[in-house]
């Protein structure tokens, strides 16, 4: 077969080209974004950079690393990522384990109950109001309890853990184990990559989420990573902080350049265990019902 | 069989009383976060009052829903949200099935890997960072772009400044973050084609451009109708990150949509009660469309999509 493919030599090579072409228009932002959080002011003036960074330097680096609120919004956006993908993963995982079993009585209602909030919901406002008469406005649970499951992700996880073999719990059934120590001992330790793909998705969520934030954050010492880096890339922030950096010339675009690179880091460092899983991941969520 | 149908609820609470309680903490999060907000929805016939709170505020019929209707910004919001929803399915429709057609044909195992693993990952950037690199790349004075465009003879031109061009600016960021990610339902239903097929076909002397035509799209052609269908039942959902971000005061003639008309009104300017008729507004048209979406995937024999 693939010898027979080959002999369309010309025809097989321009369709790589265009691939190519493709994958270099995806991947040149992330270049230009590197190459100018290393380049000098005067390599950014002159715009010469493109993909490379020019008189290599680390000043915007050393100068984002100094601002206190960029430290003070990462350990709330780390807190927030490892409370709620814990919250999250505990959540859907109880839900799915339990609505995945047919013995279940009154199991169709309840996932009735779950799949209609992906068809209806009561909206913004409605649910900004009742999140703040919990009392949870300007803390940091707003962050994630309100949003910590996903349909979807439920779907995907009761799809998987229908397909393990009914014998399996079963012979643990037989052996004395009850529900839990069944989920504990035989479901979850089968189930360890479905859990370690969601979770992943749960937590590149909660890194990503700027929206949570710019409803119910109101002070600013309480902002998250994306909300400081909005007020950073968007308002005058930075050509202030730039203007004010007297003997370290920076510019104020490359210190925008290098608080992307800090905010973006961790997504691309767990990016390569991400890969490995979300393939099957969108398509076990595919299988509906 | 049928008397074990009939055992009483008690039995099936004290065989199963485990699994019920793992359900509590999810029941109890799906009814304050999603059900109560659901309630909420009353406000939308009341004179909402802070002090009063949901319950005690005091009805006023279809008050809000006309003052929401009467706002020239409500319709403008609607038109917006479809318009970019449009131009956005327009583009990366199209251009999403031709990558994958394209991925397909690739057999060396090793670039094809590299490439999907760089076309995914914009999916998994935030808005935040993709709007604030867009807003560098496409500035008209000294962004990278321009003075691309520049050096051959064009422009400046004002992608985030003017309307139509911001629409396309839109779009074209839009089709960057999701169109690798958007190629994996393709290419998992392009492994499914029957290779011999396209053996025989070989044999038969047809071309490249023939088989794809007549043995890969007719073999893919219900997922790309699936998708499509499934597409346009969401014209009315717009998520509130990629126009508020990239928005500005000079085109929000064409940005303002829905959800940052939702957020403006209700969040920035405490109009809960007009605010939240346009939210259920929006997702009951929302409702009306799925169904009939659904309804016409059955008529023209594909599955459902509800």
């Amino acid at each position: 077969m693939k010898n027979k493919r080959k002999r369309n030599g010309a025809g097989y090579y321009m369709i790589c080209a265009v691939v190519l072409v493709f994958t270099i228009v995806c991947l040149y932002p992330f270049l230009y974004v590197v190459a100018m959080s290393f380049s000098s002011t005067n390599a950014i003036l002159s715009g010469k950079v493109t993909i490379l960074p020019i008189e290599f330097q680390f000043t915007a680096y050393q100068e984002i690393l100094k601002k206190q609120q960029i430290w003070s919004s990462l350990w709330v956006t780390i807190r927030v990522t490892l409370l709620g993908t814990g919250l999250s993963l505990a959540l859907t995982i109880a839900a799915a384990y339990t609505l995945a079993k047919k013995k279940l009585k009154g199991r169709k209602f309840f996932s009735g109950l779950i799949l209609f909030t992906m068809y209806f919901s009561g909206g913004m406002i409605p649910t900004f109001l009742v999140v703040k008469g919990l009392g949870m406005y300007n803390t940091l649970g707003a962050l994630f309890i309100p949003n910590a499951v996903s349909v979807f992700n439920f779907i995907v996880m009761r799809t998987f853990f229908r397909e393990i073999p009914e014998n399996l719990e079963e012979a643990a059934y037989l052996d004395g184990a009850n529900d839990w120590q069944t989920l504990i001992k035989v479901v979850l330790p089968l189930s360890l990559p479905i859990i370690a793909t969601i979770g992943l998705f749960y937590a590149v969520g909660y890194w990503n989420d700027y929206f949570s934030a710019l409803l119910y954050i109101q002070d600013p010492a309480k902002y998250s990573l994306q909300l400081r880096l909005r007020s950073l890339l968007f308002t005058e922030e930075l050509n202030t902080m730039a203007g004010e950096a007297v003997g370290t010339p920076v510019m104020a675009e490359s210190l925008k350049m290098a608080s992307i690179v800090v905010g973006t880091l961790p997504i691309i460092v767990v990016y390569p265990w991400l890969q490995k899983y979300f393939v099957k991941g969108v398509m076990l969520g595919s299988v509906k019902g | 069989m049928k008397r074990k149908m009939e055992k009483p609820l008690h039995f099936y609470l004290r065989r199963d009383w485990l699994l019920y309680l793992f359900l509590v903490p999810v029941l109890l999060y799906f009814i304050l976060f999603k059900y109560a907000p659901m309630y909420g929805l009353v406000i939308a016939f009341k004179d909402y009052n802070v002090f009063e709170g949901i319950t005690k505020s005091e009805w006023n019929g279809l008050e809000n829903w006309a003052d929401a209707f009467a706002n020239k910004w409500v319709w403008k919001s609607v038109k917006n949200t479809l318009v970019l929803n449009l131009v956005t399915l327009a583009i990366n429709f199209p251009l999403t099935i031709i990558l994958s057609l394209l991925l397909n044909e690739i057999f060396h195992m090793k670039f094809k890997k590299i490439t999907q693993s760089i076309l995914y990952l914009p999916h998994f950037i935030s808005w935040v960072v993709v709007a604030g690199i867009a807003t560098d790349l496409f500035a008209q004075n000294g962004g990278a772009i321009n003075s691309l465009l520049g050096r051959v003879g064009i422009g400046p031109v004002p992608f985030l400044s003017n309307e139509g061009w911001w629409v396309f600016t839109y779009a074209l960021c839009n089709v960057w973050k999701e169109i690798g990610w958007g190629t994996i339902i393709y290419l998992a239903a392009l492994t499914g084609v029957d290779e011999s097929l396209y053996e025989a076909a070989y044999i038969d002397g047809a071309t490249k451009l023939q088989r794809t035509i007549y043995i890969t799209l007719p073999m893919i052609k219900s997922v790309v109708v699936t998708m499509l269908i499934l597409s346009v039942s969401k014209m009315m959902n717009i998520g509130l990150d990629a126009p508020l971000l990239l928005g500005n005061d000079k085109v929000m003639e064409v940005s303002q949509v829905l959800s940052t008309y939702i957020y403006r009104l209700g969040i920035e300017k405490a109009q809960y009660s007009v605010s939240t008729v346009i939210g259920l507004f929006q997702s009951l048209v929302n409702i009306i469309i799925l169904f009939i979406a659904d309804l016409f995937a059955k008529l023209i024999g594909e599955e459902g999509i509800i």
